[in-house]
């Protein structure tokens, strides 16, 4: 696997994505957007990613629901939940259903980037 | 002899066992690796575990103010860690461990519960008359409305008749609302002030524009419809704010809130919109921040009065906010409605009066305006005083402590009472401590300005910054002094960050008076011309109890800067973090040994990250044990190296580019640090031979090795001719047989010190039990002398090192890399007199010049 992993940002708010993908452009990370939990696996389906960086509180398909079916499908993805309002008990949940870590809205990008490092190094080590 | 030996052997001992089947060096390496990702997530997680505790444990007794935000935040960084250690641990275990999942269930739930806990509220009407509120009601119609109806219940005290909008009718109008404030809420930053201001506009704005429901709206004409009755058809009402939840002591609210006045049947709704809006006002917001409550703590409720056409208007304290015990009480006196009095626009006097009977002036030349001015004396006559005292100390007695008293006289001079609350006393045991005159204390430069009125008492020092409007804010540096025209309440905000304030006008009355001698900011009101005399950037000293303004840093008047108080004391956010923390900082399993030392013992997180690290050392110290590994792959020390020596790499423990089919490295190859250590303890000395051996010890070890095959030098087997180190960067795990003794070094060498650890197992001999004890013996003493924790079981020997910086831990594996070496055979002359206590002195000598010539940091420790 390259050094830089391939990312899936998925969140619904428009704006939280514009500012994901600048953040990410401007540090050279391969990175897609989704802006709901259908396209996210429409985008998975389609393409290969080692990383998806979802927020868990979106409306429609329960967030956490969509992460377990990610995993479920592909199992070797790894999953940052992205959790609002600072709460215990999603993040929690979370991480029980198989997330690889969580981060806390509102964002701490340095945070999120080395989560994301720990997981392309966790899935590396699984490969050996 | 070694005929007699065959011989023996082949009569007394079967021969041994096949040794386990070796798995290939391959399936070694992945089994460490995978266990060693485990360890390294483990002890991060554990890492991050126990500084989120440090950092819960930090804000809760820094005495500075903390929001509920962090306190989750912290909580889930705890929660998801030790979830994490758990997961690992029982990956490392191969499946032990469980039964840490119901006892962390437990725990976590209980935590879950506490953070998410919301305030019960009490649902019931949802308008209820002034006149039928009291105390039970409290959780209904707020604590100052409650208030109010009971002292209209009081002889011969008069409040305007009204009705209160209770918290009932509150939740139901904000009802579609109450997430998407939330929400907003949560996100802001508490150092973004220009962040709070945007987001308080864009609440107003949503809650001055939501539809008021129709049950709601048409109860509200209905109840002004009952006021024009009893007063006069049209008439004016006040709108005042009356909150739910701010019980605590100590702590005002004051001038957080709209007050709508003159408010009639046509702007009655958008009036009570505005009133509820004034919660998540920029000050309201920033007060709730600063003393603990959540906003869910604190729930709106609006009361509706009739307006007095007021002739004289002010405030009473029914005792001196700066003695508690003398005998006066302050009336503050100013034209119409007390409004200015307590925004702190209005030109006001302040009256003193005996508390007792008949309330006289009192005549204390020690303060400027005591006895009723020409100005003061045309508003309110003697007569009219006592009975403000009258009706104040009646007041003060109901509610059984000193009362903070708005009033009103009409142009009839009937007395009402508009408002009543504790009083916010300065209190010495709490902090604002008296303090000698500037003069005694500092007999430097004449003060720049002397005068005014202190409000809130103290000494600052800080650097002078104007605030004309709301678009200063943004320039207030955190420790700045500020200097205002008007002490309006709209500064508030300011006061979680500045050092002291001054202004121009104003009066303790006021409401940022009040809320300066909360937040323990000294502060210097009516100061005239102060806007004009200090310029920005100028550093001053403010002596607050003086009346006195310093040009630059008066180090002998701060001295007498009184101790802040605990602005989060008794508040919800702070009863929560206490209750939190109950499950989360004690530790209980403290000893590893003891029987407790088990997952059905955790009764907090702690204990919890102590089994699991604990366990997590002892899972990795085992790996050697329980990992045989195919020794055709390991790479085989060639050089100056005494013995025979080979190394197993697991991780990154080699240099790079190191040919991993070669059969043969030199030990500048290695980088793992922990080998390294090893390393030069053993290459300290040559050693010197065995010892010489009395006939005695040679029968002996004849005879143990007719006993045991296995510790027969002539007897091959992978661990009498090798010694194998199977290193990574930072961990070195070190099998020996050197002669007839067994010897297990391991390290794990961290940044952290909660990672680090040395441990050593030393077991066997050739010689008998009574001298194989006495060489374990010089072994432990040894090491205690070095520091190790050490234990002794007949020849078994386990010493142990954790917590200690990484530099002292490569001391210590230097001592055991040298030991290992030169106790070898020593077990045979251990019967001879004195030579526990000489090889004793050797080694420390030895030891001690090896540090000596190498010197590493930290050699001192031991």
């Amino acid at each position: 696997m390259a050094s830089s992993p391939k990312v899936l940002l998925v969140d619904d708010e428009r704006e939280f994505l514009d500012i994901m993908s600048r953040y990410f452009t401007r540090r050279n990370i391969d990175f897609a957007v989704a802006d709901g939990c259908l396209q996210a696996l429409d985008q998975l389906d389609n393409g290969s990613f080692d990383v998806v960086v979802m927020d868990v509180s979106m409306p429609g398909l329960d967030g956490l629901e969509c992460m377990e079916e990610i995993k479920k499908l592909y199992p070797a993805v790894e999953v940052i939940i992205l959790t609002g309002h600072a709460a215990p008990h999603t993040s929690l949940v979370g991480m029980k259903k198989g997330a690889f870590d969580y981060c806390l809205k509102p964002i701490d990008f340095a945070e999120l980037h080395e989560k994301i490092q720990l997981a392309r190094k966790a899935i590396e080590e699984r490969k050996g | 002899m070694r005929r007699i030996v065959s011989f023996l052997k082949s009569k007394l001992v079967r021969a041994p066992a096949p040794p386990p089947a070796v798995p290939p060096e391959g399936d070694l390496r992945a089994a460490f690796r995978k266990r060693y990702a485990h360890f390294r997530s483990l002890l991060t997680a554990n890492n991050n575990t126990l500084q989120a505790m440090a950092d819960l444990e930090q804000v809760f007794y820094s005495g500075q103010s903390y929001r509920m935000a962090v306190i989750r935040s912290k909580i889930t960084t705890i929660l998801v860690n030790v979830y994490k250690m758990i997961r690992d641990l029982i990956a490392m275990g191969d499946g032990k461990y469980q039964e840490l999942i119901p006892v962390f269930e437990r725990i976590s739930s209980k935590l879950e519960l506490i953070v998410d806990r919301k305030p019960e509220y009490q649902s019931g009407p949802m308008i209820v008359p002034l006149a039928e509120c009291n105390s039970e009601q409290h959780h209904l119609v707020g604590d100052k409305m409650a208030r109010l109806g009971m002292i209209s219940r009081l002889e011969g005290i008069s409040v305007p008749p009204g009705f209160v909008v209770s918290a009932t009718a509150t939740r139901h109008f904000l009802a579609d609302h109450l997430d998407e404030i939330n929400r907003r809420l949560q996100v802001l930053e508490s150092d973004d002030l220009d962040g709070l201001y945007r987001t308080c506009a864009e609440l107003r704005e949503m809650i001055t524009t939501a539809p008021l429901p129709g049950d709601l709206q048409e109860l509200l004409q209905v109840h002004y419809s009952r006021l024009e009755k009893i007063s006069q058809p049209g008439c004016r009402v006040a709108l005042r704010s009356s909150a739910l939840g701010e019980d605590s002591r100590g702590i005002s609210f004051a001038g957080l809130y709209n007050t709508m006045l003159d408010a009639d049947r046509s702007t009655l709704v958008s009036g009570y919109k505005e009133v509820i809006a004034g919660k998540y006002g920029a000050r309201a917001i920033a007060y709730r921040r600063r003393r603990g409550y959540r906003h869910e703590d604190i729930e709106m409720c609006v009361g509706c009065m009739v307006m007095i056409d007021a002739r004289v208007g002010g405030v009473i304290y029914t005792r001196d906010p700066a003695n508690r015990d003398g005998d006066v009480l302050h009336v503050i006196v100013t034209s119409g409605l007390g409004k200015g009095v307590v925004d702190g626009t209005g030109d006001s006097e302040l009256i003193r009066l005996q508390r007792r009977f008949p309330h006289v002036s009192t005549d204390n030349s020690a303060t400027p305006s005591l006895g009723p001015s020409a100005a003061a004396a045309s508003l309110v006559n003697e007569e009219l005083l006592s009975r403000l005292a009258v009706a104040a100390l009646k007041i003060e007695a109901a509610f059984g402590e000193p009362q903070d008293i708005e009033w009103a006289l009409d142009h009839n001079d009937k007395l009402y009472i508009l408002q009543s609350r504790p009083l916010q006393i300065d209190d010495d045991e709490t902090g604002a401590a008296s303090v000698e005159p500037a003069a005694a204390a500092d007999p430097g430069e004449p003060p720049l300005i002397r005068g005014g009125v202190c409000v809130s008492r103290g000494v600052c020092c800080g650097e002078i910054c104007r605030v004309e409007s709301e678009q200063d804010l943004g320039t207030v540096a955190k420790g700045a002094i500020v200097v205002v025209s008007h002490p309006l309440p709209e500064w508030a905000p300011l006061l979680n960050q500045v050092a002291g304030i001054i202004a121009e006008t104003g009066s303790e009355a006021g409401h940022l008076a009040t809320v300066s001698r909360e937040f323990g900011v000294p502060a210097l009101f009516g100061v005239d011309g102060a806007m004009s005399l200090l310029t920005d950037g100028l550093q001053i000293t403010l002596h607050a109890d003086d009346c006195a303004v310093y040009r630059g840093r008066r180090d002998g008047l701060l001295v007498a800067r009184p101790v802040a108080k605990d602005p989060m004391a008794g508040s919800p956010v702070q009863r929560l973090l206490t209750e939190a923390m109950q499950l989360v900082t004690p530790l209980n399993l403290t000893d590893p040994d003891a029987a407790q030392f088990k997952p059905s013992w955790c009764e907090t997180i702690h204990d919890i990250t102590r089994f699991c690290h604990e366990k997590s050392v002892t899972a990795m110290f085992s790996f050697g044990r329980t990992h045989h590994f195919d020794e055709g792959r390991a790479k085989r020390l060639v050089g100056e190296v005494p013995l025979e020596w080979w190394v197993v790499d697991l991780a990154d423990g080699l240099r790079p580019g190191i040919d991993d089919d070669a059969k043969t490295l030199r030990i500048e190859d290695v980088v793992s640090v922990p080998m390294q250590a090893i390393w030069n303890g053993l290459i300290a000395y040559p050693w010197q031979g065995p010892p010489p051996v009395s006939a005695r010890g040679f029968g002996s070890i004849i005879f143990q090795s007719t006993m045991r095959p296995e510790i027969d030098p002539s007897v091959a087997s992978r661990l009498t001719v090798k010694n194998y180190f199977l290193v990574s960067k930072h961990f070195c795990h070190l099998s020996v047989r050197l002669g007839y003794h067994y010897a297990l070094i391991e390290a794990y060498l961290s940044d952290l010190l909660t990672e680090s650890y040395v441990t050593f197992r030393f077991k066997g001999g050739a010689a008998d039990m009574g001298r194989k004890t006495l060489r374990v013996q010089l072994l432990a003493e040894t090491l205690e002398h070095y520091g190790f924790r050490v234990e002794l079981q007949a020849d078994s020997l386990l010493a142990r090192l954790k917590k200690r910086p990484a530099d002292y831990l490569e001391t210590r594996l230097q001592v055991l890399g040298y030991l290992i070496l030169h106790s070898r055979q020593l077990d045979m002359i251990m019967d001879q007199v004195g030579s526990l206590e000489r090889y004793r002195d050797k080694f420390f000598a030895e030891i001690d010049s090896m540090f000596a010539e190498a010197p590493l940091h930290a050699l001192e420790e031991h």
